[in-house]
């Protein structure tokens, strides 16, 4: 007898560290090959494996004599003793599982040393001889006295009974014995692991007995059918499981012709001596069974157990039948897509001609649609669906198209289909590397392999081939896995190799091949001497070549070609997808230039498609590393990432997401404009920001390295009021989201256009929440606010010419050392006031009252709130005249600015009387609004705004490099000259704003201009609040109140002095802040030209290397 | 393939047309009609796409179609390229009972001006005819002959009338694009013919396979417009289109 113990102590070592704990194993190839190999559910993962020798009783006949061509599987003494296997045993959750094959499941098993499985099937398929069991067909397990102390073990299954659920005829009782080769404790382990999984297999038993018993082996082998057809009794008191339309409407061929009977009586022998469905042992025998083709009524039953779709149904016996009670009624785009097939498949068929045959299709195709939205429907379903059903049942059919559509064919109905057009490519490559004559002439006569061979894969042959042939491929692509339509389709061109050498174009190319499938059915060598030569058909020859010529062409092979080709077919595929999709962009579109488009789709996708794979990988970081180690293993294995893999999102692989869901517009917003960009990012930022904002566009060689912060590697987002009106204005449908078109035409609005008024009055709109044509006081503030929020980092753009400049008439200010930012906020302060001033009263009654005196009160409703100086009218903000030097050589000039805002000392002495008629413009009981013409008068008076209107805010939003320079020349004081890449997100220093820590001081002081400036806004606001509040009071606790008022305004004052000094301090940090400046990467350009936007005539601004970036004052 | 006709020696060539269009417009059956002058009621859904051939012999030349009948489903569309490469004429099919498929069959124009080959010669199909009442019944060359008498049935709801989209609105959409235009129904068989002639006319002769490599008239796409015009392509805009009766 064999010698285990060499073996043993060899695979001790591997096994006793890789099986130490018995927690389910995690290791992604593991997990996965281990599915594979055995054709499981996903919910199965392999918890023990342990070598052992299995011994099966002799047989009955001799006619299964095991093969030695090289496998481990030996014969020992067949005469007495049966056959014995030496190979590995493995549990999961609830299967055992045998193989010879090497399924050494390593913890970092390769692809090379796992996929031994999958290269030649040494005929037993790919998963060796061996057996898949449920547990819970398994009757018992008892331990055996063996000689030399090794665990043995006795296996009896409910072989037979599982329906009947008596006992069992002596004849059927299956019974083999393993003997477990390890150490004591592995053994143990193994056998206490297989103790537990038993006691929770009970509870599967009844399922196990519903989906036998739709079994046709059980029928065929049960006893009161075999006594029946002895007496030759034609009504039986069973009727026969359904195994397809067949049944009703013939099997398609000549049951005479392909031997049907006696193959039906080979596999009867086999069953009886190796079992049947769930406890099926294979044996070379088997492998050799299928090669010959499947009996009809058969054929169903092995397809499911090659397949695995039938531990799939084990586990889930209803769910065909559920999913379409779930969705009964419901429509979808895949149904109406599935009803106008319906009457298209396989309409030659007869089963197909009747309401029968269309309705079994119509279930199936609908409840797959359900199960899995992301396919749905594609034509090619319909087809081989429509083949299926004729062996098979519906609830069979619909397993099986899931493991098709799962893990033979994936992706090959996707929405985009990269798994058929990658599998092309794969083949391509595969002829050009088995027949380079052939190759070479295909390619000089511009003939493209793919129009051939595409519906090949598409329909596994199906409506290529006669049907009878068809399902001979499937037969052995069932046991064998995808590699079979490769061989098959390399042997085609093989066969037909000479005659394809003389085509010059597709159309001889196809007419040879259709010539050919039509006469498969023909003698191979019709010339032939020989009777038994003559009798070969070209199919059979065609099986022969693709299985012997092409066996190198393994899965491992496929796999490999797959994963290198994976690239260029899924960019051709989004390339594409971007084409048509920009195509179909309607009218708008056109406002853009193509560069824009291409620019926007990108942007908008990419964002979609990081942030799909940050939420997955967030998910995953949660949910352990299991689940994404089980999907790199499916890659691994099939050289396509799963639907559900870490390129989840990817346009080329199928259904992605196309809306865009505020946050993302949010963060979409911050690769186009600079405004987006927080100013107190929450987390911290990583450096490599140009290389992960082309994640996208640059499609292959994608970095998988996202942060895992929840906005990955791009800028963080800000949030504002004016971000929500833009989205909401983009959302024309109200949906959840934008979609590609909405964004380009909400663009192609601020953007498309050059036109000063148009864009007034679509900021007009953006504010006029009502759509009346007017916007009201509210509204004014939130405008003066987006202002102030839009050109917090520089009101890059504009040019300004001293003289005309003076237009806020701001007599003593010093122009040239005026900043533009600081004026923008003197704009913005007037603007305000202006509006107040302009506006209308919504009720005309109020006018009415006040007719005469309006416009005085209204000044001095303005005066009432903004106050500095008497003679300061025109601004809220004082920042110029207050502060002859600019910022930030005068630090006292921000400050200057919060005091301001407090209430003048004068009206403080007499507030009551004071507000109380001062106050109308403020006064909620007699609204106001203003109306587009007075708006747009507001911002022509005033040149900035103007500028504002007419370049900065379109100019705000950056879209492709070029375009954008090109239109605006302008601009390139805002953009960096490298495209976007390097000027955005913002640079790192930009984002800490706000908060001012000290080393960060100049960039701190414009900050708070910037803030500040938002304050007048909101200290205009509370102003107003407080007026509000105060005309619903009673007039004795306004005393209160303005002492809280000062009390505040002392507090400021106390908070400015502080500030002040710290900012004196920070001036001098910024001379060396300044030295570095020059030498600073791309990405702290931002922030020179921040500075120098303060600082025009600072020495500095000489010698950088920025300045002329930045230097639009001169 | 289903060439039949010895025709006295013509100088031959060979064109190649593709079919684009949504599903179930009724592609296939078109070529079926044109090839086989045959029609089946429940025809497969094309998978991938088929090809087939056909000669044209007009008057002075044998044209030999090899078309190229493509899958209509949605997801095969990135799959069309393969197919309209080199094509010099397409057939643009739309359902003339189902409004989304004449969007479907703008966004193929669209397509096929942009990517395929410069001069290619495009027409639009509406198919179907024998489903809307004006066609079912009359002759087919009362039709198409002015506009009054096709557009006036355009709206038309009554009796089982399942037309959905109007003469005019298919008419006017090809002239502008400079497309031929023809309703037909392969069901029938009206027009069915009169749509292969007319693109066979209509392609220039330095476009000829063969006489491909000889830079050719790139870009003149020949208006030969509107209508559902049989051969007799009138008026300036036949000029390229010899104006030649179509004997296959
Ligand atoms: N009444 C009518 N039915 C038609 C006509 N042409 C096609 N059909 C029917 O419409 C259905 C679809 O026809 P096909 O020719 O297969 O359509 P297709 O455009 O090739 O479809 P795909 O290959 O899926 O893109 C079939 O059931 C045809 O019988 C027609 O002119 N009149
Ligand atoms: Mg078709």
């Amino acid at each position: 007898m064999f010698n285990l113990n060499a073996i043993v102590q060899k695979a001790q070592s591997l096994i006793d560290s890789s099986a130490a704990n018995h927690k389910p194993d995690s290791t992604p190839s593991k997990a996965e090959f281990f599915r594979l190999q055995f054709r499981l559910p996903e919910s199965q993962s392999p918890l023990h494996e342990i070598t052992a020798e299995l011994s099966l009783s002799a047989p009955h006949s001799t006619r299964s004599i095991p093969q030695s061509n090289g496998e481990k599987a030996r014969s020992s003494d067949k005469s007495d003793r049966g056959n014995t296997y030496i190979g590995k045993f493995h549990l999961s959750e609830s299967f055992l599982c045998f193989s010879t094959q090497n399924t050494s499941f390593l913890p970092h098993s390769t692809l090379q040393a796992s996929s031994a499985f999958t290269g030649q099937t040494h005929g037993a398929g790919p998963a060796g001889n061996g057996f898949t069991i449920p547990l819970c067909a398994i009757r018992r397990v008892e331990r055996l006295q063996s000689q030399n102390a090794l665990f043995a073990l006795a296996i009896t299954t409910w072989n037979g009974s599982i329906v009947a659920g008596k006992q069992a005829t002596p004849a059927n009782v299956q019974k083999f014995t393993v003997q477990l080769a390890g150490s004591r404790s592995a053994c143990e382990r193994f056998c206490d692991g297989l103790k537990k999984g038993l006691k929770d297999a009970i509870k599967e038993m009844e399922s196990m007995r519903s989906v036998i018993s739709q079994c046709y082996s059980e029928y065929l082998l049960s006893p009161e059918r075999l006594a029946k057809i002895d007496s030759s009794q034609i009504n039986s008191s069973k009727d026969p499981p359904d195994a397809g339309l067949g049944m009703v409407f013939r099997y398609p061929g000549d049951a005479k012709k392909l031997r049907d009977r006696s193959k039906m009586r080979l596999w009867g022998e086999y069953f009886r001596e190796n079992g049947r469905n769930a406890t099926l042992i294979r044996q070379p025998t088997f492998h050799k069974l299928i090669r010959v083709g499947l009996p009809n009524r058969l054929r169903g039953e092995v397809w499911e157990l090659t397949s695995g779709s039938l531990f799939m149904r084990l586990q889930k016996p209803k769910l065909f039948e559920e999913t379409l009670s779930k969705y009964s009624g419901r429509g979808s785009l895949a149904i109406d897509e599935i009803e106008k097939d319906l009457n298209r498949s396989l309409p030659e068929y007869p089963g197909f001609q009747s309401e029968e045959g269309i309705g079994r299709l119509r279930r199936v195709l609908t409840a797959y649609s359900w199960t899995n939205e992301e396919v749905g429907y594609c034509q090619a379903m319909n087809i081989v669906v429509a083949a299926l059903l004729i062996y098979l049942s519906e609830s069979q059919a619909f397993f099986l198209l899931s493991v098709l559509c799962g893990r033979l064919l994936p992706g090959y109905y996707s929405t985009t289909m990269y798994g058929t057009l990658l599998d092309q490519r794969v083949f391509e490559s595969l002829v050009e590397k088995t027949m380079p004559v052939l190759w070479e002439h295909l390619v000089k006569s511009d003939v493209q392999l793919s129009v051939v061979s595409l519906p090949w894969f598409l329909s596994l042959y199906i409506n290529s081939m006669p049907l009878v042939f068809a399902f001979r491929v499937l037969d052995v692509f069932f046991l064998e896995g995808p590699k079979v339509l490769f061989q098959i389709g390399l042997a085609i061109l093989r066969m037909n190799g000479e005659e394809l050498l003389d085509i010059t174009d597709d159309g001889t190319f196809i007419s040879i091949l259709k010539t050919y499938f039509s006469r498969l059915g023909e003698s191979a060598y019709p010339k032939s001497e020989n009777e038994k030569t003559r009798g070969i058909t070209r199919f059979q020859e065609l099986m022969v070549t693709a299985f012997k010529e092409f066996s190198g062409i393994t899965q491992e092979t496929i796999s490999e070609q797959r994963a290198k080709h994976k690239d260029a077919v899924l960019d051709n595929i989004e390339s594409f997808a971007k084409r048509t999709s920009i195509r179909n962009l309607g009218p708008d579109s056109k406002r853009l230039s193509m560069d824009d488009l291409g620019f926007l789709y990108d942007r908008f996708y990419g964002i979609l498609y990081e942030r799909e794979q940050r939420m997955q990988l967030l998910r995953e970081e949660a949910d352990h590393r299991a689940k994404a180690n089980k999907l790199m293993a499916n890659e691994i294995v099939t050289g396509i990432p799963g639907n559900k893999s870490v390129e989840i999102g990817r346009v080329g692989l199928g259904p992605s997401p196309t809306q865009m869901n505020y946050d993302a517009f949010r963060e979409f917003l911050t690769g186009i404009t600079r405004w987006a960009v927080t100013d107190s990012p929450t987390s911290p930022r990583k450096d490599s920001v140009s290389e992960t904002s082309s994640v996208y566009s640059g499609h292959s060689g994608r970095s998988r390295s996202l942060s895992l912060s929840p906005w990955g590697a791009g800028a963080e987002p800000t949030d504002h009021d004016f971000m929500q009106r833009l989205y909401g204005k983009w959302n024309i449908e109200d949906r959840d989201g934008l979609s590609l078109q909405n964004v380009v035409s909400g663009l192609a609005q601020v953007k498309g256009t050059t036109d000063l008024m148009s864009t007034i009055s679509y900021f007009f709109d953006l504010y006029d929440d009502d759509g009346d044509g007017k916007v009201d006081r509210e509204g004014i503030l939130r405008i003066s606010e987006a202002l102030l929020f839009l050109t917090r980092r520089g009101l890059g753009g504009i040019l300004t010419s001293p003289s005309s400049s003076a237009n806020n008439a701001n007599g003593d200010s010093d122009l040239s050392s005026t900043n533009i930012d600081e004026r923008f906020l003197s704009s913005v302060s007037a603007f305000i006031r202006r509006c107040f001033e302009y506006a209308d009263p919504d009720h005309p009654q109020h006018e009415s009252t006040g007719t005469a005196t309006s416009q005085s009160q209204l000044e001095d409703n303005v005066n009432a709130f903004s106050i500095g100086d008497d003679d300061d009218e025109e601004d809220l903000l004082d920042l110029g005249s207050g502060s002859p030097k600019s910022l930030p050589q005068s630090p006292s000039t921000p400050s200057s600015t919060a005091p301001k805002l407090h209430v003048d000392p004068s009206q403080k002495a007499n507030p009551t009387s004071r507000k109380a008629s001062a106050n109308l413009a403020l006064d909620p009981a007699n609204p106001l609004h203003i109306t587009l013409p007075t708006f747009r008068m507001v911002i022509l008076a005033d040149e900035l705004l103007q500028a504002f209107f007419e370049s900065s805010f379109p100019n705000s939003f950056h879209l492709s490099s070029t375009s954008s320079v090109s239109r605006t020349p302008t601009l390139s004081t805002f953009a960096a000259p490298n495209g976007l890449s390097s000027q955005l997100p913002l640079p790192a220093a930009g984002r800490s704003g706000g908060i001012v820590p000290p080393n960060k001081g100049l960039r701190g002081v414009l900050d708070n201009i910037v803030s500040d400036g938002m304050r007048v806004a909101g200290e205009v606001r509370k102003r107003m609040d407080e007026a509000q509040r105060e005309m619903e009071k009673n007039a004795v606790s306004h005393r209160h109140e303005d002492e809280d008022d000062e009390d505040r305004a002392m507090a400021g004052d106390e908070e400015e002095t502080d500030r002040r000094s710290v900012r004196e301090a920070d001036r001098d940090l910024l001379e060396g802040a300044e030295a570095d400046a020059g030498i600073g990467s791309k990405g702290q350009m931002g922030q020179d030209e921040l500075l120098i936007l303060g600082d025009p005539g600072s020495p500095r601004s000489e010698k950088s290397p920025a300045e002329k970036l930045v230097d639009f004052e001169h | 393939m289903a060439e039949t006709t010895a025709a006295p020696p013509k100088p031959s060539s060979s064109v190649k047309l593709v079919l684009l269009g949504e599903a179930a417009v009724g592609k296939s059956s078109l070529v079926l009609r044109f090839v086989n002058n045959d029609f089946q009621e429940n025809k497969e859904p094309t998978i991938g796409a088929a090809f087939l051939t056909q000669k044209c012999n007009l008057p002075h030349r044998t044209i030999k179609f090899e078309i190229w009948d493509t899958a209509g489903q949605e997801r095969f569309a990135s799959l069309a390229p393969m197919y309209y490469r080199n094509a010099q004429s397409a057939l643009v099919v739309y359902d003339l009972t189902k409004p989304t498929s004449l969007v479907k069959a703008r966004h193929w124009v669209a397509e096929l001006q942009r990517q395929a080959s410069p001069g290619i010669v495009i027409a639009l199909v509406g198919n179907k005819l024998d489903l809307t009442n004006e066609q079912s019944t009359e002759d087919p060359a009362i039709h198409g002959d002015d506009e009054g008498s096709t557009t006036e049935t355009a709206e038309a709801e009554s009796d089982g009338d399942a037309r959905k989209i109007s003469t005019k609105e298919g008419r006017e959409y090809a002239e502008e694009e400079g497309l031929l235009f023809f309703e037909t129904s392969a069901k029938s068989g009206v027009n069915v013919q009169e749509v292969f002639t007319a693109i066979a006319n209509a392609i220039p002769e330095t476009q000829m396979k063969g006489a491909r490599g000889a830079g050719a008239a790139g870009g003149t796409q020949t208006a030969l417009g509107a209508g559902t015009e049989r051969v007799n392509l009138t008026g300036p805009r036949g000029e390229v289109g010899a104006k030649e009766g179509c004997a296959c």
